[in-house]
Protein backbone atom coordinates (compact mmCIF):
# COMPACT_ATOMS: atom_id res chain seq x y z
CA UNK A 1 0.00 0.00 0.00
CA UNK A 2 2.73 2.45 1.01
CA UNK A 3 4.66 1.57 -2.16
CA UNK A 4 1.63 2.32 -4.32
CA UNK A 5 1.00 5.63 -2.56
CA UNK A 6 4.59 6.83 -2.57
CA UNK A 7 4.23 9.04 -5.63
CA UNK A 8 0.69 10.19 -4.93
CA UNK A 9 -0.09 13.75 -3.85
CA UNK A 10 -1.97 14.53 -0.66
CA UNK A 11 -4.97 15.41 -2.79
CA UNK A 12 -4.85 12.00 -4.50
CA UNK A 13 -4.64 10.29 -1.14
CA UNK A 14 -7.59 12.31 0.16
CA UNK A 15 -9.56 11.22 -2.90
CA UNK A 16 -8.58 7.58 -2.31
CA UNK A 17 -9.69 7.85 1.32
CA UNK A 18 -13.05 9.33 0.32
CA UNK A 19 -13.50 6.53 -2.23
CA UNK A 20 -12.83 3.95 0.47
CA UNK A 21 -15.50 5.53 2.68
CA UNK A 22 -17.82 5.45 -0.36
CA UNK A 23 -17.04 1.76 -0.90
CA UNK A 24 -18.10 0.98 2.68
CA UNK A 25 -21.37 2.83 2.12
CA UNK A 26 -22.03 1.50 -1.38
CA UNK A 27 -23.40 -1.59 -3.07
CA UNK A 28 -19.94 -3.08 -3.76
CA UNK A 29 -19.35 -3.64 -0.04
CA UNK A 30 -18.26 -7.20 0.82
CA UNK A 31 -17.51 -8.27 4.36
CA UNK A 32 -14.78 -10.61 3.08
CA UNK A 33 -12.64 -7.69 1.82
CA UNK A 34 -13.79 -5.04 4.30
CA UNK A 35 -11.02 -5.64 6.82
CA UNK A 36 -8.31 -5.07 4.19
CA UNK A 37 -10.07 -1.89 3.04
CA UNK A 38 -10.28 -0.69 6.63
CA UNK A 39 -6.51 -1.23 7.08
CA UNK A 40 -5.95 0.63 3.80
CA UNK A 41 -8.02 3.59 5.07
CA UNK A 42 -6.10 3.73 8.35
CA UNK A 43 -2.76 3.68 6.49
CA UNK A 44 -3.93 6.46 4.14
CA UNK A 45 -5.00 8.68 7.05
CA UNK A 46 -1.59 8.19 8.66
CA UNK A 47 0.23 8.96 5.40
CA UNK A 48 -1.83 12.12 4.85
CA UNK A 49 -0.95 13.33 8.33
CA UNK A 50 2.75 12.59 7.79
CA UNK A 51 2.80 14.25 4.36
CA UNK A 52 1.05 17.39 5.57
CA UNK A 53 3.30 17.68 8.58
CA UNK A 54 6.55 17.38 6.66
CA UNK A 55 5.72 19.26 3.39
CA UNK A 56 7.10 22.80 3.07
CA UNK A 57 6.06 25.48 0.60
CA UNK A 58 8.54 26.48 -2.08
CA UNK A 59 8.46 30.27 -2.45
CA UNK A 60 10.43 31.83 -5.29
CA UNK A 61 10.71 35.53 -6.13
CA UNK A 62 10.64 35.99 -9.89
CA UNK A 63 13.93 37.50 -11.08
CA UNK A 64 12.32 39.44 -13.91
CA UNK A 65 11.76 43.12 -13.15
CA UNK A 66 8.41 44.68 -13.89
CA UNK A 67 9.32 48.36 -13.54
CA UNK A 68 9.84 48.77 -17.29
CA UNK A 69 8.74 47.14 -20.54
CA UNK A 70 12.16 45.54 -21.11
CA UNK B 1 18.61 86.36 -28.19
CA UNK B 2 17.66 90.00 -28.96
CA UNK B 3 19.46 89.93 -32.29
CA UNK B 4 18.37 86.44 -33.41
CA UNK B 5 15.55 86.37 -35.90
CA UNK B 6 13.47 83.22 -35.66
CA UNK B 7 10.72 81.87 -37.83
CA UNK B 8 7.47 81.04 -36.02
CA UNK B 9 8.21 77.32 -36.32
CA UNK B 10 11.71 77.85 -34.94
CA UNK B 11 10.33 79.90 -32.05
CA UNK B 12 7.82 77.14 -31.15
CA UNK B 13 10.57 74.50 -31.39
CA UNK B 14 12.93 76.59 -29.24
CA UNK B 15 10.22 77.23 -26.66
CA UNK B 16 9.51 73.50 -26.49
CA UNK B 17 13.22 72.71 -26.10
CA UNK B 18 13.43 75.20 -23.26
CA UNK B 19 10.31 73.78 -21.62
CA UNK B 20 11.61 70.24 -22.01
CA UNK B 21 14.89 71.21 -20.39
CA UNK B 22 13.36 73.28 -17.57
CA UNK B 23 10.16 71.30 -16.92
CA UNK B 24 10.36 67.87 -18.57
CA UNK B 25 7.45 66.64 -16.46
CA UNK B 26 5.20 68.64 -14.15
CA UNK B 27 2.51 67.62 -11.71
CA UNK B 28 -0.38 70.06 -11.58
CA UNK B 29 -3.47 69.82 -9.41
CA UNK B 30 -6.73 71.45 -10.40
CA UNK B 31 -10.40 70.99 -11.29
CA UNK B 32 -11.49 69.49 -14.62
CA UNK B 33 -13.74 71.58 -16.84
CA UNK B 34 -14.89 71.45 -20.46
CA UNK B 35 -13.98 67.79 -20.70
CA UNK B 36 -14.25 66.61 -24.33
CA UNK B 37 -13.53 63.47 -26.34
CA UNK B 38 -12.92 64.17 -30.05
CA UNK B 39 -13.19 61.57 -32.83
CA UNK B 40 -13.43 58.87 -30.18
CA UNK B 41 -9.68 59.03 -29.52
CA UNK B 42 -8.53 62.48 -28.34
CA UNK B 43 -9.22 63.92 -24.91
CA UNK B 44 -9.04 67.58 -24.03
CA UNK B 45 -10.09 69.52 -20.94
CA UNK B 46 -9.21 72.59 -18.98
CA UNK B 47 -7.54 72.35 -15.61
CA UNK B 48 -8.40 75.29 -13.45
CA UNK B 49 -8.23 76.78 -10.01
CA UNK B 50 -9.28 80.16 -8.63
CA UNK B 51 -6.37 81.93 -10.27
CA UNK B 52 -5.74 80.36 -13.66
CA UNK B 53 -6.67 77.82 -16.27
CA UNK B 54 -4.53 75.60 -18.52
CA UNK B 55 -5.39 73.35 -21.48
CA UNK B 56 -4.75 69.64 -21.15
CA UNK B 57 -4.52 67.17 -23.99
CA UNK B 58 -3.99 63.42 -24.36
CA UNK B 59 -4.99 60.33 -26.30
CA UNK B 60 -8.09 58.53 -25.00
CA UNK B 61 -6.01 55.33 -24.71
CA UNK B 62 -3.82 57.11 -22.14
CA UNK B 63 -6.78 57.75 -19.85
CA UNK B 64 -6.83 55.21 -17.03
CA UNK B 65 -9.74 56.64 -15.07
CA UNK B 66 -12.87 58.25 -16.55
CA UNK B 67 -13.10 61.99 -15.89
CA UNK B 68 -15.97 64.38 -15.61
CA UNK B 69 -16.24 68.13 -15.19
CA UNK B 70 -15.85 69.17 -11.57
CA UNK B 71 -13.47 66.33 -10.60
CA UNK B 72 -10.30 67.32 -8.80
CA UNK B 73 -7.24 65.69 -10.34
CA UNK B 74 -3.47 65.71 -10.47
CA UNK B 75 -2.10 65.61 -13.99
CA UNK B 76 1.41 64.41 -14.69
CA UNK B 77 2.26 66.06 -17.96
CA UNK B 78 4.81 67.59 -20.30
CA UNK B 79 4.17 71.34 -20.98
CA UNK B 80 4.19 72.06 -24.70
CA UNK B 81 3.41 74.87 -27.13
CA UNK B 82 1.75 73.45 -30.22
CA UNK B 83 2.10 74.66 -33.81
CA UNK B 84 -1.19 76.55 -33.59
CA UNK B 85 0.14 78.62 -30.72
CA UNK B 86 -1.82 76.95 -27.95
CA UNK B 87 -0.10 76.03 -24.73
CA UNK B 88 -1.01 72.55 -23.50
CA UNK B 89 -0.16 70.12 -20.81
CA UNK B 90 0.42 66.87 -22.72
CA UNK B 91 -0.80 64.38 -20.19
CA UNK B 92 1.17 61.27 -19.27
CA UNK B 93 -1.05 60.32 -16.34
CA UNK B 94 -4.03 61.72 -14.53
CA UNK B 95 -5.35 60.65 -11.17
CA UNK B 96 -8.33 61.87 -9.19
CA UNK B 97 -7.52 63.38 -5.79
CA UNK B 98 -9.73 63.90 -2.78
CA UNK B 99 -12.37 61.49 -1.60
CA UNK B 100 -15.15 62.90 -3.76
CA UNK B 101 -13.19 62.78 -7.02
CA UNK B 102 -11.75 59.33 -6.32
CA UNK B 103 -15.26 58.07 -5.62
CA UNK B 104 -16.61 59.74 -8.74
CA UNK B 105 -13.86 58.16 -10.89
CA UNK B 106 -14.59 54.81 -9.26
CA UNK B 107 -18.32 55.06 -9.95
CA UNK B 108 -17.86 56.16 -13.57
CA UNK B 109 -15.49 53.29 -14.35
CA UNK B 110 -17.59 50.82 -12.39
CA UNK B 111 -20.68 51.76 -14.46
CA UNK B 112 -18.69 51.42 -17.69
CA UNK B 113 -17.25 48.00 -16.82
CA UNK B 114 -20.54 46.78 -15.42
CA UNK B 115 -22.19 47.64 -18.73
CA UNK B 116 -19.59 45.46 -20.46
CA UNK B 117 -20.48 42.59 -18.12
CA UNK B 118 -17.04 42.38 -16.48
CA UNK B 119 -18.53 41.85 -13.02
CA UNK B 120 -21.12 39.28 -14.12
CA UNK B 121 -21.33 36.28 -11.77
CA UNK B 122 -21.24 33.85 -14.73
CA UNK B 123 -17.70 35.06 -15.57
CA UNK B 124 -16.43 33.95 -12.16
CA UNK B 125 -14.26 30.85 -12.19
CA UNK B 126 -13.76 28.44 -9.31
CA UNK B 127 -10.38 28.17 -7.67
CA UNK B 128 -8.90 24.69 -7.24
CA UNK B 129 -9.54 23.34 -3.73
CA UNK B 130 -5.90 22.46 -3.22
CA UNK B 131 -3.63 24.23 -5.74
CA UNK B 132 -0.06 23.02 -6.27
CA UNK B 133 1.34 26.01 -8.15
CA UNK B 134 0.26 29.63 -7.67
CA UNK B 135 1.53 33.10 -8.60
CA UNK B 136 1.46 36.21 -6.44
CA UNK B 137 1.68 39.83 -7.55
CA UNK B 138 2.51 42.19 -4.71
CA UNK B 139 5.21 44.23 -3.06
CA UNK B 140 7.50 41.75 -1.32
CA UNK B 141 8.51 44.53 1.06
CA UNK B 142 4.99 44.90 2.43
CA UNK B 143 3.57 43.61 5.71
CA UNK B 144 0.64 42.25 3.70
CA UNK B 145 2.99 39.92 1.79
CA UNK B 146 4.69 38.79 5.03
CA UNK B 147 1.27 38.01 6.56
CA UNK B 148 0.14 36.17 3.44
CA UNK B 149 3.24 33.94 3.38
CA UNK B 150 3.01 33.30 7.14
CA UNK B 151 -0.60 32.14 6.88
CA UNK B 152 0.15 29.99 3.81
CA UNK B 153 3.02 28.27 5.65
CA UNK B 154 0.88 27.70 8.74
CA UNK B 155 -2.01 26.26 6.78
CA UNK B 156 -0.45 24.18 4.01
CA UNK B 157 2.68 22.59 2.55
CA UNK B 158 4.02 21.46 -0.82
CA UNK B 159 2.81 24.57 -2.62
CA UNK B 160 4.97 26.16 -5.30
CA UNK B 161 4.59 29.94 -5.01
CA UNK B 162 6.06 32.31 -7.63
CA UNK B 163 6.10 35.93 -6.51
CA UNK B 164 6.39 38.99 -8.76
CA UNK B 165 7.59 42.03 -6.84
CA UNK B 166 5.87 45.22 -8.03
CA UNK B 167 4.89 48.54 -6.61
CA UNK B 168 1.34 48.51 -5.30
CA UNK B 169 0.76 52.24 -5.08
CA UNK B 170 1.75 55.31 -7.05
CA UNK B 171 1.66 56.07 -10.74
CA UNK B 172 3.97 53.22 -11.92
CA UNK B 173 2.14 50.55 -9.89
CA UNK B 174 -0.69 49.63 -12.31
CA UNK B 175 1.65 49.13 -15.27
CA UNK B 176 4.04 47.05 -13.17
CA UNK B 177 1.21 44.84 -11.98
CA UNK B 178 -0.14 44.53 -15.55
CA UNK B 179 3.32 43.37 -16.72
CA UNK B 180 3.47 40.84 -13.89
CA UNK B 181 -0.03 39.53 -14.73
CA UNK B 182 0.94 39.19 -18.40
CA UNK B 183 4.22 37.51 -17.46
CA UNK B 184 2.45 34.79 -15.46
CA UNK B 185 -0.17 34.39 -18.20
CA UNK B 186 2.59 33.83 -20.76
CA UNK B 187 4.26 30.96 -18.87
CA UNK B 188 4.29 27.58 -20.56
CA UNK B 189 2.95 25.93 -17.41
CA UNK B 190 0.33 28.28 -16.06
CA UNK B 191 -0.03 28.71 -12.30
CA UNK B 192 -3.41 27.50 -11.08
CA UNK B 193 -4.27 30.73 -9.27
CA UNK B 194 -3.07 34.33 -9.67
CA UNK B 195 -3.18 36.22 -6.38
CA UNK B 196 -2.95 40.00 -6.18
CA UNK B 197 -2.61 41.42 -2.68
CA UNK B 198 -1.97 44.70 -0.91
CA UNK B 199 -2.53 45.84 2.64
CA UNK B 200 -4.64 48.72 3.81
CA UNK B 201 -4.04 52.32 2.80
CA UNK B 202 -5.69 55.62 2.01
CA UNK B 203 -8.35 55.88 -0.68
CA UNK B 204 -5.69 57.43 -2.91
CA UNK B 205 -3.26 54.53 -2.30
CA UNK B 206 -5.93 51.98 -3.07
CA UNK B 207 -7.11 53.89 -6.15
CA UNK B 208 -4.26 52.11 -7.97
CA UNK B 209 -6.61 49.12 -8.00
CA UNK B 210 -9.27 51.16 -9.81
CA UNK B 211 -7.01 51.67 -12.81
CA UNK B 212 -8.87 50.69 -15.97
CA UNK B 213 -6.04 48.84 -17.80
CA UNK B 214 -5.17 46.96 -14.59
CA UNK B 215 -8.80 45.98 -14.03
CA UNK B 216 -9.02 44.79 -17.64
CA UNK B 217 -5.77 42.82 -17.33
CA UNK B 218 -7.23 41.01 -14.30
CA UNK B 219 -10.45 40.33 -16.21
CA UNK B 220 -8.51 38.97 -19.19
CA UNK B 221 -6.25 36.71 -17.13
CA UNK B 222 -6.29 33.10 -18.33
CA UNK B 223 -5.37 32.14 -14.77
CA UNK B 224 -8.23 32.35 -12.23
CA UNK B 225 -7.67 35.38 -10.02
CA UNK B 226 -7.90 35.96 -6.28
CA UNK B 227 -7.64 39.60 -5.22
CA UNK B 228 -7.28 40.81 -1.63
CA UNK B 229 -6.73 44.54 -1.31
CA UNK B 230 -6.96 46.71 1.79
CA UNK B 231 -9.32 45.94 4.64
CA UNK B 232 -12.72 44.28 4.66
CA UNK B 233 -14.55 47.59 4.09
CA UNK B 234 -12.41 48.56 1.08
CA UNK B 235 -13.82 47.78 -2.34
CA UNK B 236 -11.83 48.23 -5.51
CA UNK B 237 -12.67 47.47 -9.12
CA UNK B 238 -9.76 45.00 -9.17
CA UNK B 239 -11.41 42.83 -6.53
CA UNK B 240 -14.84 43.25 -8.11
CA UNK B 241 -13.57 41.94 -11.45
CA UNK B 242 -11.55 39.08 -9.93
CA UNK B 243 -12.85 35.53 -9.89
CA UNK B 244 -12.71 35.47 -6.10
CA UNK B 245 -12.56 38.47 -3.79
CA UNK B 246 -10.72 38.19 -0.50
CA UNK B 247 -11.51 40.74 2.21
CA UNK B 248 -7.81 41.11 3.12
CA UNK B 249 -4.44 39.56 2.12
CA UNK B 250 -4.72 37.24 5.16
CA UNK B 251 -8.17 36.19 3.99
CA UNK B 252 -6.68 35.53 0.51
CA UNK B 253 -4.26 33.03 2.10
CA UNK B 254 -7.17 31.39 3.96
CA UNK B 255 -9.20 31.11 0.76
CA UNK B 256 -6.25 29.84 -1.27
CA UNK B 257 -5.31 26.77 0.77
CA UNK B 258 -7.15 24.59 3.27
CA UNK B 259 -5.97 24.31 6.86
CA UNK B 260 -3.82 21.17 7.11
CA UNK B 261 -4.90 20.60 10.73
CA UNK B 262 -8.51 20.47 9.55
CA UNK B 263 -7.55 18.09 6.72
CA UNK B 264 -5.67 15.82 9.17
CA UNK B 265 -8.66 15.83 11.52
CA UNK B 266 -10.94 15.09 8.55
CA UNK B 267 -8.74 12.19 7.36
CA UNK B 268 -8.68 10.71 10.86
CA UNK B 269 -12.46 11.09 11.09
CA UNK B 270 -12.87 9.33 7.74
CA UNK B 271 -10.64 6.43 8.83
CA UNK B 272 -12.64 6.21 12.09
CA UNK B 273 -15.89 6.29 10.18
CA UNK B 274 -14.64 3.34 8.08
CA UNK B 275 -13.90 1.45 11.32
CA UNK B 276 -17.38 2.26 12.57
CA UNK B 277 -18.92 1.15 9.27
CA UNK B 278 -16.96 -2.12 9.45
CA UNK B 279 -18.17 -2.80 13.03
CA UNK B 280 -21.70 -1.95 11.97
CA UNK B 281 -21.43 -4.31 8.99
CA UNK B 282 -20.12 -7.15 11.17
CA UNK B 283 -22.95 -6.56 13.69
CA UNK B 284 -25.47 -6.45 10.91
CA UNK B 285 -24.15 -9.69 9.31
CA UNK B 286 -24.09 -11.40 12.70
CA UNK B 287 -27.64 -10.28 13.48
CA UNK B 288 -28.79 -11.34 10.03
CA UNK B 289 -27.18 -14.78 10.42
CA UNK B 290 -28.84 -15.25 13.82
CA UNK B 291 -32.15 -14.20 12.36
CA UNK B 292 -31.73 -16.59 9.42
CA UNK B 293 -30.84 -19.49 11.74
CA UNK B 294 -33.82 -18.67 13.98
CA UNK B 295 -36.10 -18.58 10.97
CA UNK B 296 -34.72 -21.93 9.73
CA UNK B 297 -35.29 -23.59 13.15
CA UNK B 298 -38.77 -22.13 13.25
CA UNK B 299 -39.61 -23.61 9.87
CA UNK B 300 -38.19 -27.01 10.80
CA UNK B 301 -40.23 -26.96 14.03
CA UNK B 302 -43.36 -26.05 12.10
CA UNK B 303 -42.78 -28.90 9.63
CA UNK B 304 -42.24 -31.36 12.49
CA UNK B 305 -45.36 -30.18 14.31
CA UNK B 306 -47.31 -30.55 11.10
CA UNK B 307 -45.96 -34.09 10.51
CA UNK B 308 -46.75 -35.12 14.09
CA UNK B 309 -50.27 -33.77 13.76
CA UNK B 310 -50.84 -35.68 10.53
CA UNK B 311 -49.37 -38.81 12.11
CA UNK B 312 -51.86 -38.50 15.01
CA UNK B 313 -54.79 -38.25 12.59
CA UNK B 314 -53.55 -41.28 10.67
CA UNK B 315 -53.13 -43.20 13.90
CA UNK B 316 -56.75 -42.52 14.86
CA UNK B 317 -57.95 -43.47 11.39
CA UNK B 318 -55.86 -46.63 11.39
CA UNK B 319 -57.05 -47.65 14.82
CA UNK B 320 -60.66 -47.13 13.75
CA UNK B 321 -60.11 -49.50 10.82
CA UNK B 322 -58.65 -52.29 13.04
CA UNK B 323 -61.22 -55.29 12.99
CA UNK B 324 -60.42 -56.08 16.66
CA UNK B 325 -61.71 -52.60 17.63
CA UNK B 326 -64.90 -53.17 15.52
CA UNK B 327 -65.49 -56.53 17.31
CA UNK B 328 -64.99 -54.73 20.67
CA UNK B 329 -67.84 -52.40 19.77
CA UNK B 330 -70.18 -55.46 19.60
CA UNK B 331 -69.93 -56.40 15.97
CA UNK B 332 -69.12 -59.99 14.83
CA UNK B 333 -67.24 -61.42 11.90
CA UNK B 334 -69.10 -64.07 9.87
CA UNK B 335 -67.27 -66.65 7.73
CA UNK B 336 -68.87 -69.40 5.51
CA UNK B 337 -71.36 -69.90 2.62
CA UNK B 338 -74.79 -68.28 2.83
CA UNK B 339 -76.72 -71.43 1.89
CA UNK B 340 -79.18 -73.55 3.90
CA UNK B 341 -77.40 -76.27 5.83
CA UNK B 342 -73.98 -74.68 5.48
CA UNK B 343 -71.79 -74.24 8.56
CA UNK B 344 -70.96 -70.67 9.56
CA UNK B 345 -68.20 -69.43 11.87
CA UNK B 346 -69.04 -66.35 13.97
CA UNK B 347 -66.19 -64.45 15.62
CA UNK B 348 -66.94 -61.95 18.41
CA UNK B 349 -64.58 -59.90 20.53
CA UNK B 350 -64.19 -62.74 22.97
CA UNK B 351 -65.44 -65.97 21.26
CA UNK B 352 -65.62 -67.95 18.00
CA UNK B 353 -68.96 -69.75 17.49
CA UNK B 354 -69.95 -72.35 14.89
CA UNK B 355 -73.58 -72.51 13.64
CA UNK B 356 -75.67 -73.91 10.76
CA UNK B 357 -77.72 -71.88 8.20
CA UNK B 358 -81.41 -72.78 8.49
CA UNK B 359 -82.96 -70.20 6.19
CA UNK B 360 -81.78 -67.70 3.55
CA UNK B 361 -84.08 -64.86 2.43
CA UNK B 362 -83.44 -61.95 0.20
CA UNK B 363 -83.63 -58.49 1.92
Amino acid sequence: MSGQNKDKSVQDKLTDLSELVGWFQGASFKLETALDKFKEAEALAEEIEKDLTKLKNDIKIVKKRFDSEV
Amino acid sequence: MDDVLLSVGEFVALTNQTLEYAYPIVQVEGEVSEFRIAQGKWVSFKLKDDEAVVNCFTALAQMRVPLEDGMRVIVIAAPRLNNKGYFNLNIRAVKPVGEGSIKKGFELLKAKLEKEGLFAPERKRMLPRVPKHVAVVTSTESAAYADFIKIINERWGGLEVEVAHTQVQGVPAPDQMIRAIRYFNSLEILPEVLIIIRGGGSAEDLSTFNDEPLVRAIAESRIPTLVGVGHEVDHTLADMVSDVRAATPTNAAQILVPDKQEIIRGARAQANSVGYLLTQAIDSYSRQTKENLGAAFQRIQEKLDDAFERLGVLRVATSQLNPENVLKRGYALLRGDQTVGAKLEIETATNILTTEVQDVRAK
